[in-house]
């Protein structure tokens, strides 16, 4: 066994597409890294999306508990306005924490949900941060002037933009595909160059880094990827795509071949996703099914979708709340990522909806409802799965959960926009979500050339702990994936479960937090000047 | 416990401004007329980290998304500082002591 642990994210990672492209000598290393090492499907949780994947992954539990259920949630239990998630929607502690609380050091690169910054033994540079206050959001936050430093640093780069967030689901022009592929390729380099200065510098016993262009590269350009999707006869246009989306896992892999190269003999190296991937090849309109039904009433000024391409509405989720006539409306979906739907029950943050003693019959019917639906083309049932709050959430977060969740026949978000038509196949296919993303390792005393029964999210972090030769908390909900081990090295070292996580303080102080009366003095003297105070 | 007025709301935002400004491209003075969006060129993205920034600067939570929701509703096209300071001065029920008219 090992101390020294390297976790190397995959957002949307899948071996639909990471295994052809090891196949064609695209990703050369990772094909030598698997058969010295094991593979296996990681299954996501429900939904299968990017904040609910990454914070089960790195607390082991589910999102019932530790409260990520979406980029979204309600502003309070009892508010229909929703925000974006951060770090304080965690509710149970991560490994970062973990592994702090006993001794040892992390660094942490680009993971979500990682700002307002937690306290931290190591090193973090959030993802999901936005580029004038990524300074702010570092920690310690003197390492912001540090990575300054590192070759090929741009902040715009290496940050979160909304609007490009946007186009990877929403779509956008050919004429910027070019564009946003090299710019995942520099983002994944800087963030490389940000790994390989702290491994230098000052090397952890936990070094994890998550590479998000697979997922956005994905979501834009499947038809380029997906070898069931590349055009037989491309034109010049479509064969430079494609190479450019190549060379963007060619380059990859060379990151994830340094990288390892690093760590040395002795680390134990993991490769995990937080869901993976798959076509998208229409568009479905909850809401807009929602009022057909009778269920939902369109407030005056909704816009209506009327492109071509299908809009899924990812733009108007921040004023969804008034884009509705609450006082006719008694069930909505409420965001594209989530593919939940909300049942209004009066008193539970709307004042008109469904008498709460109906809510079982309503949510009932909804189900039946939903799962008659059919495409009026093909008579094909449209939504392929249906899951109850308490089947999907169950935990002590269930409350903030949609009522119902959804899986589509193609896998695909819910739009939630109002639509004259419930149903429009998409006219080129794009790449969305599925449930089975991957899990990868090598090292000392683990298993070489292995293919795993799937495993689970939530067993990565008993897993990472185990290797790192910690006691697994015993309140986690996922196992350590004992099969990837030699029998030796169980032997050995048998896992050890130990006291239980902490919860996580919404607010913990930090140090720099105190205040500086002399400061604040001088800040005040300053502000006189400025006429903000008399 | 220190009394939280708009003087000191004032002092603290002002606080959570310089410490990030540094990397900005805004070079002006920020006074209680300055437009986050026209002025200091932040994006949707900035406002939200911004808010965190001012609760855990205070240590709670501020209903952020309603009234950013309502002011969008309402047409509003730009936050002004003033607006921000109003806006947790109503929240953190401070008192009226240095309020200018």
């Amino acid at each position: 066994m090992t101390e020294r642990v390297v976790l190397l994210g995959l957002d949307g990672g899948t071996f639909s597409t990471l295994d052809p492209l090891m196949e064609e000598g695209v990703m050369p290393f990772l094909k030598e890294f698997l058969a010295s090492g094991v593979r296996g499907e990681l299954l996501s949780v429900i939904p299968p999306l990017t904040p609910p994947g990454w914070a089960s992954l790195v607390t082991g539990r589910t999102p019932g508990n530790h409260g990520v259920l979406d980029f979204f949630r309600f502003e309070s239990p009892d508010s229909r306005y929703i925000r974006l998630v951060n770090s304080r929607d965690v509710k149970c502690e991560t490994i970062w924490s973990i592994i702090s609380r006993q001794g040892l050091k992390a660094t942490v690169l680009n993971f979500p949900l990682m700002t307002p910054p937690r306290p931290i033994s190591g090193y973090a540079v959030p993802g999901w941060a936005p580029w004038r206050y990524l300074r702010r959001l570092c920690s310690p936050r003197e390492l912001y002037d540090k990575i300054k430093t590192v070759p090929g640093f741009n902040v715009q780069d290496l940050a979160m933009d909304l609007e490009l967030e946007g186009k990877a689901i929403e779509g956008s022009s050919k004429e910027e595909y070019e564009d946003w592929i090299r710019l995942h390729i520099r983002r994944e380099k800087q963030w490389f160059e940000i790994l390989r200065y702290l491994m230098q510098e000052d090397p952890c016993n936990l070094t994890a880094v998550l590479f998000d262009g697979v997922d956005k590269l994905q979501h834009l350009l499947w038809r380029f990827i997906d070898p069931a999707y590349v055009p037989a006869h491309p034109s010049a246009w479509e064969q430079r795509i494609r190479d450019l989306c190549l060379d963007y896992f060619r380059q990859l892999d060379g990151l994830i071949a340094e990288t390892v190269a690093m760590a040395g003999p002795e680390a134990s190296v993991f490769l995990a996703s937080d869901h993976g991937f798959g076509p998208s090849t229409e568009v479905f309109y909850l809401n807009a099914w929602l009022h057909r039904q009778g269920y939902l009433e369109w407030a005056t000024k909704a816009p209506e979708d009327t492109s071509a391409v299908g809009k899924l509405g990812l733009d108007m989720t921040s004023r969804w709340s008034f884009m509705v006539d609450w006082s006719r409306t008694t069930a909505y979906g409420l965001t594209p990522s989530s593919n939940g739907l909300h049942i209004a029950v009066a008193g539970r943050r709307v004042q008109r909806g469904i008498d709460p003693k109906e809510y079982e019959r309503v949510r009932s019917i909804l189900m039946d409802q939903l799962g008659q639906l059919t495409d009026p083309a093909t008579g094909g049932r449209v939504v392929s799965q249906i899951w109850t709050r308490e089947e999907a959430f169950a935990g002590t977060q269930m409350e903030m959960a949609p009522d119902l969740t959804l899986s589509l026949r193609d896998g695909g978000f819910v739009s939630i926009l109002k639509s004259d038509v419930v149903l429009k196949p998409r006219p080129e296919v794009v790449g969305t979500h599925r449930p089975e993303g991957v899990f990868m390792a090598k090292g000392p005393g683990i298993r070489q050339g292995l293919s795993l029964p799937a495993l689970s999210l939530t067993d990565v972090a008993p897993t990472l702990l185990y290797t790192l030769g910690l006691p697994v908390p015993r309140d986690l909900e996922g196992r350590v994936a004992e099969q990837i081990f030699e029998s030796a090295s169980l032997h050995r070292r048998p896992i050890d479960v130990g006291e239980p996580t902490q919860v996580p303080e919404a607010f913990p102080q930090w140090p720099d937090h105190r205040e500086d009366q002399e400061g604040e003095a001088r800040v005040l003297e300053r502000l006189k000047q400025l006429g903000y105070v008399e | 416990m220190v009394e939280v007025t708009r003087e000191r709301i004032v002092a603290d935002l002002e606080k959570i401004f310089n410490e990030t400004m540094g990397d900005w491209e805004y070079s002006g003075e920020i006074t209680p007329e300055t437009r986050l969006f026209a002025d200091l060129g932040l994006e949707s993205i900035d406002i939200v980290a911004l808010g965190g920034a001012i609760e855990g600067h205070y240590r709670r939570n501020f209903p952020f998304a309603q009234w950013l929701g309502q002011m969008r509703d309402q047409q509003v096209d730009d936050i002004r500082v003033k607006d921000v300071i109003q806006f947790l001065h109503d929240n953190l029920g401070g008192s009226s002591v240095g309020e200018r008219q």
